[in-house]
């Protein structure tokens, strides 16, 4: 059985030899820098948000260090400023959503039984501005000028008299320089999967994941633009000195604070959504069984993602609106719970009904279960005004959102590392390894993030460099730093598994656990071109249904080989009738270009040299022209009358 | 709507119907494009009138004039009609009419320049006044404005690029033209998102 | 009834498939903005009227046109799924009669959720009176 080949394809072996000859890379310096292939684009995201992911944690680490005794002197208070400002900046900026990416980026054209994304090359562009927007803004930091007043950077505090230098300058213009990357990935996901869905395809086969993508992709859509002008306000009235947030200029501190959380809010669910993507596409593996309930949770991810956009008003109790219209906002607070529950509720019941296949992925979706519920709980206690006045800005809410984005983000990240790392490497891990991870991870997430709870009630601020002796304070901080220590061994074990697997791992076969989608059904690690043949699906569940497979085998047409240049297929948005053959793009050095070109015009505002700006800003325009330059076409092929 | 086209409207084999469908990867990229960007120009407005409105006091404020009306009027009546020779060049270009191409565009660049045109008279004659640093209203002002004259003057430069191509021949023809359409679609929002700005600067505060 | 509706018919129906799903979606935020929006600034105003019109009576219009909006996207979707759930005329695709189910059955929920949170605001309005703090 564990062959390392697809089933039986239906390409006849020139076919194969064509395909390979339009799609595949032969490997050299620069096939590394201009590759279009959205699985090695993918898989840089995955790596290089996990490098991210490390030196953000580093970065918790030293601060977890430096409190685990008061009064210690490890770190200046300017150093602890800026630490937890990166931290949390890169953890929700630079890790969890393009993490996400990442995987959206290498499986949801393979869902969709596709060749490629709908912009290969916007894609190249995407992934390039992201590595870059990290860079920019991690290089801050050893030169002591990285962000300092906190991920939502609230104004007055980081006008240029409260906080002069480059600090805030660093944290706006990054922001706008990764806000291209995220915005063209989402407008990628929403295109491919609107048009490259494999033909039969119509939107109700559609794997809960790519949903998931979709429709945060629409989340980013719509509400990054907030926080992009947010930020373009503020480096403005920083640099040239407008007056947007200055109240003695009718300008208004709070419309920092309503561009952010108008942004803000549906950003939990940017992030969170297609982590509960994965665990939808994780669960039907492991319990041997479709997700119970799909159109309900086809309806909780949307219902969820619009209403997540009326209820901003709850992060600012402070502001003094009329109760009357503060109703209509806690009114949608109160009901995005139910769709929040429907999900719960349905991988709960997917669990019962189904025959449990307890593996490393699976574990790490029970410890997601516990984790993001018991941070759940601690969000609704915040529903009580006069509770949530109490522990504001103290350790409380540190707590809470820690359960809520390494329970709702980190651990099916973690289940869906293990899970695809088949798929991805063409290795198996070792599960004991894995479960040595699994035990460490979650233990050392509870005892790292459950005393917060408790030093929070007891009334430790957040963002201290230090305390002074209090009863209940010392014990309980040193016991977070030791969890913290545990937790990051766990990780580590992770990283080890990986590497393990690469390096010595049983070569995996296409389909190592019974998966019911379509990655499932090509090789391990699949052919540059995806599919020899494309697949026509007739199910939900097309690896698991004997139609969907014998179209790829012994039911192939030649209609859905394409071995005649670069090729996949489009087809009709809602029901996913064949329309027509497109030509893909070939491997091109254009995105690396223009985001070397944004890169300078962003480093250039930075140190205000704006004669670089403006030409940086001219060699991306002329890029972006060569890039789209029409082809030269015979007339008649035009179809030209006069 | 009638009763009986109500009741054929709603047959299995109407509702069925599939809606949007047929749009190229390029058109869905555009609209989306436009829809993330027409967000944006909707939270500066809005931040236009939540800053006007907590201030509270006469507006604009720090003793700067009412907007006067006749020039932005003028950019009005020059900016929404080039909006129509773009149209004409794609309906042509779509039957193959290569010179209507041509010439729409030309004149939509004419006028979108003259527009730029005018607004720089408009800011020579307003920095005399107030400019970007005087007071919130000037930000508001000066950043909006010049944030929509930036968006036209990327406009311009892909009709321009649009001339060029077909200029050049080979380009574009009645089953190409793909660039065409979605350049006019950019270009019809900065005509739309121009009107929201003619009534939220130069109008709402008369009323 | 097997005759093929013309284009017009077509339009309409898939028109009015799409209310079926988004119009509670719309309603709401429009409820959300408008309600929100006019009592808002009204009050900043310094006066629980707008002209000779009391706040409370437009902010109800805000209430409950959005409300019966939603009602009905409520009854289409109802409708619209009994329609693809009950009938299988041949010549239509599985692939299109199973979408269009899921999209009934997707706007019959959200209107639903969509109807409660509308409704919601409008108890809050019998109880608070529009400008109190
Ligand atoms: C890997 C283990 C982690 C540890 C040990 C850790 C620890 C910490 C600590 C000590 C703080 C600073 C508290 C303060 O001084 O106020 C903090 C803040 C924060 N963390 Fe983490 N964290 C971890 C993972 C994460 C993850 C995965 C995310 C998000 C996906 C995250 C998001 C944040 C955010 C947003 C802040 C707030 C920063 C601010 O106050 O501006 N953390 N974390
Ligand atoms: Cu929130």
């Amino acid at each position: 059985m564990s062959t390392t080949t697809a089933p039986a394809p239906g390409a006849s072996q020139e076919d194969l030899a064509r395909l390979d000859e339009h799609w595949g890379e032969r490997p050299s310096i620069r096939s590394w820098f201009s590759t279009v292939d959205h699985k090695r684009i993918g898989r840089r995201y995955l790596v290089t948000a996990s490098l991210f992911f490390v030196l953000a944690g580093i970065s918790a680490l030293a601060m977890r260090t430096q409190l685990a005794r008061p009064e210690s002197n490890l770190l200046s208070p300017q150093e602890y400023n800026q630490l937890f400002t990166m931290h949390g900046t890169a953890m929700i900026f630079l890790f969890s959503t393009p993490m996400l990416f990442g995987f959206g980026n290498y499986l949801v054209p393979l869902m969709i039984g596709s060749r490629d994304m709908a912009f290969p090359k916007l894609n190249a562009l995407g992934y390039w501005v992201f590595l870059f927007a990290g860079l920019f803004m991690w290089a801050s930091l050893p030169f002591g000028a990285a962000p300092n007043a906190g991920w939502f950077a609230y104004v007055p505090l980081t006008d240029d008299v409260n906080t002069p230098g480059l600090h805030m300058d660093v944290y706006a213009l990054g922001l706008l320089f990764l806000g291209i990357a995220t915005t063209a990935g989402s407008i990628n996901f929403i295109v491919t999967a609107l048009k490259l869905r494999a033909p039969g395809m119509s939107l109700n086969r559609v794997p809960l994941f790519v949903w998931a993508i979709v429709v945060t992709a629409f989340m980013v859509i719509f509400a990054l633009p907030a926080l992009n002008l947010d930020n373009a306000m503020l480096f403005l009235d920083r640099r040239f000195d407008t007056h947007f947030f200055d109240p003695d200029a009718a300008g208004n501190v709070l419309l920092w604070q309503h561009l952010f959380w108008i942004f803000g809010h549906p950003d939990v669910y940017i992030i969170v959504m297609p982590a509960l993507g994965i665990v939808s596409a994780v669960l039907p593996a492991f319990t041997r069984r479709g997700v119970v309930g799909y159109v309900l949770v086809v309806l909780a991810i949307v219902s969820i993602a619009i209403i997540s956009f009326g209820v901003w008003v709850h992060h600012m109790f402070a502001t003094g609106l009329p109760h009357l219209s503060y109703s209509f906002f806690s009114a949608a607070s109160t009901v995005i719970t139910i769709p929040s529950g429907i999900q719960i509720f349905a991988w709960l019941a997917t669990m019962v009904l189904g025959r449990l296949v307890v593996r490393v992925p699976l574990l790490f979706l029970i410890g997601f279960i516990v984790t993001f519920v018991l941070g759940g709980f601690t969000g609704a206690m915040f529903a009580l005004t006069a509770f949530d006045q109490q522990v504001t800005d103290s350790y409380f809410v540190v707590a809470h959102f820690h359960y809520v984005l390494i329970g709702g983000a980190v651990f099916p990240i973690l289940a869906a590392i293990y899970y695809w790392l088949p798929k991805i490497t063409g290795r198996m891990y070792h599960e004991g390894l894995g479960r040595w991870a699994f035990a460490l991870v979650f233990t050392g997430m509870q005892v790292t993030f459950f005393p917060m709870h408790l030093y929070g009630l007891f009334g430790m601020p957040r963002r201290v460099y230090t305390y002074r002796s209090e009863p209940g304070w010392d014990v309980w901080n040193l016991v977070s730093t030791i969890g913290s220590y545990v937790l990051a061994a766990g990780l580590l074990l992770v990283l080890i598994g990986v590497v393990h697997a690469i390096r010595r791992g049983r070569p995996a076969p296409p389909d190592p656990w019974g998966g019911d989608t379509l990655e499932w059904a090509t090789d391990s690690p699949p052919k540059p071109y995806n599919f020899p043949v494309l697949p026509q699906v007739h199910s939900l569940h097309p690896t698991w249904d004997e139609a969907s497979r014998a179209s790829m085998g012994d039911d192939a047409t030649a209609d859905r080989t394409l071995t005649d240049g670069r090729r996949t297929l489009l087809t009709s948005e809602l029901d996913g009738r064949r329309e027509r053959v497109v030509e893909m793009p070939e491997a091109s050095l254009q995105p690396l270009l223009l985001a070397l070109a944004l890169l300078v015009f962003f480093t250039a505002l930075l140190f205000a040299w704006y004669p670089v700006a403006l030409a940086a800003l001219l060699a991306g325009a002329v890029t972006i022209a060569v890039w789209l330059w029409p082809p030269r076409r015979p007339e008649e092929e035009l179809g030209v009358v006069s | 709507m009638r009763a009986p086209d109500l009741a054929a409207a709603t047959t299995t084999e109407a509702l069925t119907t599939e809606l949007p469908v047929g749009r190229s990867t390029g058109w869905w990229g555009m609209v989306m494009f436009v829809a993330t960007e027409a967000t944006l120009f909707s939270c500066l407005l809005g931040s236009y009138f939540y800053l006007r409105f907590q201030h509270g006091g006469e507006w604009p404020p720090g003793g700067i004039e009412q907007p006067k009306l006749l020039r932005p009027l003028v950019m009005t009546a020059i900016l929404l009609p080039s909006s129509l020779p773009m149209i004409w060049a794609e309906r042509g270009i779509r039957r193959g009419r290569r010179w209507r191409l041509r010439i729409g565009l030309a004149a939509t660049l004419l006028l979108g320049a003259s527009f730029l045109a005018l607004q720089g008279t408009e800011y020579d004659e307003l920095l005399h006044e107030f400019t970007i640093t005087t007071n919130a209203y000037g930000s508001l002002f000066f950043v909006i404005t010049g944030f929509h004259g930036l968006h036209v003057l990327v406009g311009l430069a892909m009709v321009s690029w649009l001339l060029a191509a077909s200029l050049r021949g080979g380009s574009f023809g009645a089953r190409r033209h793909d660039r065409v359409r979605n350049a006019a679609i950019y270009w019809h929002f900065v005509d739309l998102v121009w009107a929201a700005i003619l009534f939220t600067i130069y109008l709402s505060p008369r009323l | 009834m097997s005759a093929q509706p013309g284009p017009r018919t077509r339009l309409a129906g898939g028109l009015l498939l799409w209310y079926a799903v988004l119009g509670g979606a719309i309603a709401w935020a429009v409820h959300l903005f408008v309600a929100w929006g006019v009592d808002e600034l009204t009050c900043a105003g310094g006066s629980d009227r707008i002209g000779a019109v009391p706040l409370r009576l437009v902010v109800a219009l805000a209430v409950v046109l959005p409300a019966l909006a939603t009602a009905g996207a409520l009854l289409a979707a109802a409708f619209a799924w009994r329609r693809t759930a009950r009938t299988r005329p041949d010549g239509i695709a599985e692939g299109a009669l199973g979408r269009t189910r899921l999209l009934a059955l997707v706007g019959l929920w959200s209107n639903v959720l969509f109807l409660t949170i509308i409704v919601l605001g409008g108890v809050a309005l019998l109880v608070f009176p529009p400008c109190q703090r």
